[in-house]
């Protein structure tokens, strides 16, 4: 026989088997390819994606979650990796023993099962990389169809040849180990029908003796093939927690990011003020979503300012919360702070004289109707002097901002906190309405923000779109409801989260494969018993239920590891102050419970089809 | 002959299996009956047909062609459902190669059967000890399949047959692995069941109890002869 025509005929004589691996292992493969692939147009460097659209915060938390899924997708496909080829080579046992007994020397066994994983391991990684990029090309496909302009760069060859090599060396690390294990195994004992690779032999012990004969033969076989049970809750579980960032990570930090833009907005919030202030409002607010670049605009003419006349009025109207203010833009700089150490009392600068340009926006601190997400403090009326900057402001220009100060019109500021706001993309600083207005000399506003606090809102609005019209006769004033331009900024957040649970779907599928790989494995070890079973009088379903109900305590076991790390992961590491509701908790349980679903259901074809065999081809097979 | 005491009736029952492009024929024209009681040994050289006889009566296997009746019941019409039925509560089948379930201790070995067979705890616990009592294996009563001898493990097989109390057993080559001290405790065992009126069909070469046999049969390539005739 020649060195290549056993390993090939081997392989296609467990066409199952086979393909349950090369389909695994091109998963995996696919995966990572398409994973780094993807990332360099959209994931690890999100923020280029949304250059000039997403905050520096809200960028942070997209890569911190992309490159947190990345890590454990490769270590996912590392675990699955080991688990296939050890299952691979624990179902050659008996032939190694076989050959071995008939005096096949050990060195040519070695090459023959070598070359066995040397074609498996070539084909994965070959169709590995072939799916991963095409599934690369068909996402960008996708989101530029979906409105998104991402660039299709040319093919990384170094990043594919990388991966290749990468997979290519793990598995045959982890397939050469089992190899070695199975060519040491006596002959007598590998070809003995008791006797299953990577079994111990006895039962050891005798779990739960108060349940039913099905459940006993499920939990005392899992326990006896031990070795292979604990791979393959590692595996799964490692998949669960992947599922779970990706899932519960995905729609708590969707959820949160949503509610610090709606909160920064506000919902059903009427913004009033001259035509072209309210257009350039609005694309102040769009660039969250939509790049763009900024225009010269002089937002202090006198004809965008907001009449007394008009104020008036509003005020007078009840059921209204007016919320005032004037926006400008102005060239910042940056003030160095000085920082004490409270062990050694003594003092370091921070800082530097960094300068750009602002959006600044002053309000009434007593009468803001936007909620941000903050880190240090919203502004005072009584402590003028200070000023709230956004988060791209804030890491763009400041190194400690809490311990800064900033200047614009020759007038310092200290930073009391630095937030999240999607409004000219995070830059953009909060000061005081008085301040600013003294500061350039204006004395009006240039746009008012109204939120109606009655039941009957629609009569409310119309009241203030005729106060506006009444005013109209001398300047060009609009009424303009802001949830159009917060709803895109929602839906540009929902469709960027919706990418990274899309990434674990690749790895369900495989954790599928490999949740099979180890019921064939189960099968193939209590065939005899099961088969005996059926001669005995137990029916087809019954042999369903012992192989399922050991397929589900792995499950169960993987999920109740997995689930946990990854919410933990998610709370403690990657979205700061989440915000979780009852829907919430029950959105992330229905999905995680559908995975679970879709795996136990994958599993139960080998079991269902091995069920209905006849006994005896079930007990006759060797 | 009273065909109210007929417990297993074969009419030309043939069994051919196809290996390859080679078909081997394992059972030719096989016609008998075994009636209420009786005591049947089979005989025969290895690979005649004894075992493939003993699965199609048990429900284990179909015929190829012809008809096989087992308490009324037709085996080759019925679904696998049925069959599994049939087998719990009217069979006991000894194999020859014991096939205990090696996760199951020797008192729950015996007692799964009787679980299928929805019999009360009470029932259960109470028919173990007195199984375990008649095969002498009280002091083994929580040890696993490999902890057991051959002997020991036939013996359990054999309680494990007798569990659901059935009127049919089918013993295939109960000695054949043993020696010859072991082999007469199980020839005691199947005088026992005897004894205690069941309808007894074994497969074997082993002239103690084919001795004890109310019928003698003898397979030779699949067929048939009556020794007695």
């Amino acid at each position: 026989m020649s060195e290549t025509a056993f390993p090939i005929n081997d392989l296609l004589r467990r066409k199952l088997q086979t393909g349950l691996t090369i389909g695994s292992l091109t998963l995996c493969v696919a995966l990572t390819v398409y994973l780094l692939l993807f990332g360099e147009n959209i994931g690890f460097k999100i923020s280029q994606v949304a250059e000039g659209k997403l905050t520096a915060g809200f960028s942070m938390v997209f890569s911190q979650f992309i490159l947190f899924i990345g890590l454990l997708i490769v270590v996912t496909g590392a675990v699955i990796v080991s688990f296939m080829v050890f299952v691979m080579m624990s179902q050659r046992a008996k032939d190694i023993g076989l050959m071995r007994a008939s005096g096949c020397p050990n060195d040519l066994i070695f090459g023959y099962f070598m070359t066995e994983l040397l074609i498996v391991t070539f084909a994965s990684c070959f169709l590995g990389v072939i799916f991963g990029t095409l599934a690369n090309y068909a996402s960008i496909r996708l989101f530029n169809s979906l409105g998104f302009q991402i660039l299709q760069k040319p093919i990384n060859f170094w990043l594919v040849l990388f991966v290749f090599v990468l997979f290519f060396v793990l598995t045959i690390i982890f397939g050469v180990k089992p190899i070695l294990d199975v060519t040491k195994i006596e002959p007598a004992k590998a070809i003995s029908p008791t006797y299953h690779f990577g079994l111990s032999k006895e039962p050891g012990f005798k779990v739960i003796s108060k349940s039913s004969f099905t459940f006993k033969i499920a939990l005392r076989s899992l326990f006896r093939r031990k070795s292979a049970t604990i791979r393959i809750i590692l595996c799964l579980a490692t998949v669960f927690t992947l599922i779970t960032v990706a899932i519960a990570g995905g729609i708590i930090a969707d959820q949160t990011t949503k509610s610090w833009v709606e909160k920064a907005v506000g919902r059903d919030i009427i913004l009033i003020a001259h035509q072209d202030m309210c257009n350039q409002y609005k694309s102040l607010l769009s660039r969250f979503h939509e790049a763009g670049e900024s225009s010269q605009f002089n937002y202090t003419e006198e004809e965008y300012l907001v009449s007394e006349n008009l104020l008036n009025k509003l005020n007078a109207m009840s059921d209204i919360h007016i919320d005032v203010r004037l926006v400008i833009e102005a060239h910042v700089k940056e003030i160095p702070g000085v920082i004490i150490d409270p062990e050694t009392a003594t003092t370091s600068s921070v800082g530097d004289k960094r300068e750009g340009e602002s959006l600044i926006v002053g309000v009434e601190p007593e009468n803001v109707l936007g909620e941000w997400f903050i880190e240090g403090e919203f502004l005072e009326t009584n402590r003028e002097r200070e000023v709230m900057i956004g988060d791209s402001l804030a890491q763009k220009m400041f190194s400690k901002p809490l311990n800064q100060s900033i200047l614009f019109r020759g007038i310092n500021f200290d930073v009391a906190g630095v937030c999240l706001d999607p409004i000219n993309n995070g830059n953009v600083t909060y000061t005081s309405l008085k301040v600013l207005q003294d500061a350039i000399d204006v004395s009006k506003p240039n746009i008012v923000m109204v939120r109606v606090d009655s039941a009957n809102r629609a009569e409310i609005l119309n009241q203030i779109e005729k106060t506006v019209e009444d005013v109209k006769l001398d300047s060009d004033f609009m009424v303009f409801e802001l949830n159009e331009v917060l709803d895109a900024n929602l839906s540009f957040l929902g469709h960027l989260w919706s990418i990274i649970m899309f990434l674990p779907l690749f790895s369900l599928i495989a954790a599928s494969l490999c949740l099979i790989g180890y019921v064939v494995l189960a099968i193939a070890e209590q065939r005899r018993e099961l088969g005996v079973l059926r001669a005995l009088g137990i029916k087809p379903k019954t042999v369903t239920k012992i192989v399922s109900e050991q397929s589900f305590i792995i499950l169960l076991s993987s999920f109740g590891a997995g689930v946990p790390i990854g919410i933990i992961l998610t709370l403690l590491i990657l979205v700061p102050e989440p915000i979780i509701t009852s829907y919430t908790v029950l959105e992330i349980a229905g999905w995680l419970l559908i995975g679970l679903l879709v795996m136990f259901v994958s599993s139960l074809y080998p079991t269902i089809k091995f069920a209905r065999k006849p006994i005896l081809e079930i007990m006759n097979q060797p | 002959m009273n065909m109210n005491k007929t417990v297993v009736s074969t009419s030309s029952l043939c069994k051919t299996y196809q290996i390859g492009d080679v078909n081997i024929e394992a059972l030719k024209d096989i016609n008998f009956k075994v009636e209420k009681g009786e005591f049947v040994a089979i005989s025969g050289p290895s690979g005649a047909g004894k075992t493939t006889l003993l699965n199609i009566i048990g429900a284990i296997d179909k015929p190829t062609t012809g008809k096989i009746i087992v308490f009324k019941q037709d085996l080759t019409i019925e679904n696998e459902d049925s069959l599994a039925d049939f087998r719990c509560n009217n069979v006991g089948f000894v194999f020859q190669s014991y096939n205990l379930v090696s996760t199951l201790t020797v008192a729950e070995n015996i007692a799964f059967p009787m679980e299928w067979a929805r019999k009360p705890d009470d029932h259960i616990k109470n028919r173990v000890r007195e199984l375990l009592k008649t095969v002498n294996l009280e002091h083994r009563t929580e040890h696993f399949p490999s902890q057991l001898s051959g002997g020991e493990q036939q013996r359990v097989a054999f309680a494990r047959a007798l569990a659901n109390d059935p009127p049919l057993l089918l013993v295939d080559e109960p000695t054949g692995n043993l020696d010859t001290k072991t082999g007469l405790k199980i020839a005691q065992l199947l005088q026992k069941s005897k004894d205690a009126n069941k309808t007894i069909i074994v497969a074997t070469h082993d002239e103690r109890i084919i001795q004890i046999a109310d019928k003698k049969l003898y397979l030779e390539d699949g067929k048939l002869v009556n020794l007695d005739e």
